[in-house]
């Protein structure tokens, strides 16, 4: 049925945000790391998302694949910006001039993410529930 | 000089048949099937899902319910048919005779 394929579309909108908030997460929690395994501190990472290919036109011909779309996560890459250096003499990791590397993150940033992925998940779902309360309706023609 | 050879007269071709079914496809019974079978896959689907989210296979809440919509929604689709079939062989069967 047609209308599946738009809840599989929005299906993979909400993977995609869920993923977007896993990596917000971990920039939150990773605010004030200065050691990885990498070396270095930690890097802000950012989520790349690209549409789902569009199948060949022979196959959507022969009827293999349906053209429906969708989203998906490209790639997690860390952000190129330079970390911050804050004055912290005793700390560990601090340099000759007792400067330690921070990660580049605003929490106040990462809060505004995180409620753009929020608000997106939330708009995926009523098109699910759209799409799901067409098909009820589309029923009850014969009701 | 060449010959010339002539065939026999052929009958006229048969005409199509105006009856039976129109061109060769599947018969109401094979479609009703096939979508039967189509409902049956998506409830199954749906069971793998559950159970697969259930055990920690899965960790996806939102594909599993969609998994159980589509299941749902194709199966009220089925009844809806299912009815209208039973009303009309009951219409059938309140016939005057």
């Amino acid at each position: 049925m047609d209308l599946f394929s738009a809840m599989d579309v929005s299906g993979s909108a909400l993977s995609a945000q869920r993923t977007r908030m896993n990596v917000i997460a971990d920039n939150l929690a990773n605010a004030e790391t200065s050691r990885t395994p990498a070396g270095g501190p930690y890097r802000k990472k950012e989520v790349v998302f690209g549409a789902q290919p569009v199948p060949a036109f022979a196959e959507l011909l022969r009827g293999i694949k349906a053209a429906r779309g969708g989203v998906e996560v490209l790639a997690v890459v860390e952000s190129p910006a330079p970390p911050r250096r804050v004055h912290r003499p005793g700390h560990p990791d601090a340099d000759a001039q007792g400067y330690v590397a921070l990660p580049d993150i605003n929490p106040v940033i990462e809060m505004v993410d995180m409620i753009a992925a929020t608000r997106a998940y939330e708009a995926n779902v009523t098109a699910i529930q759209a799409a799901k309360a067409m098909a009820q309706k589309a029923l009850e023609i014969g009701r | 000089m060449a010959e010339i050879t002539i065939g026999p007269i052929e009958g006229p071709a048969p005409l199509p048949r105006t009856t039976g079914p129109a061109r060769p496809g599947k018969s109401f019974g094979e479609t009703l099937s096939e979508s039967i079978a189509q409902v049956n896959e998506l409830q199954k689907a749906a069971e793998t899902a559950a159970q697969d989210l259930a055990v920690g296979k899965s960790k996806d809440i939102a594909q599993t319910l969609i998994a159980i919509e589509k299941a749902s929604i194709s199966f009220q689709l089925m009844m809806q048919v299912r009815n209208r079939m039973l009303e009309a062989y009951q219409e059938v069967m309140r016939m005057q005779v």
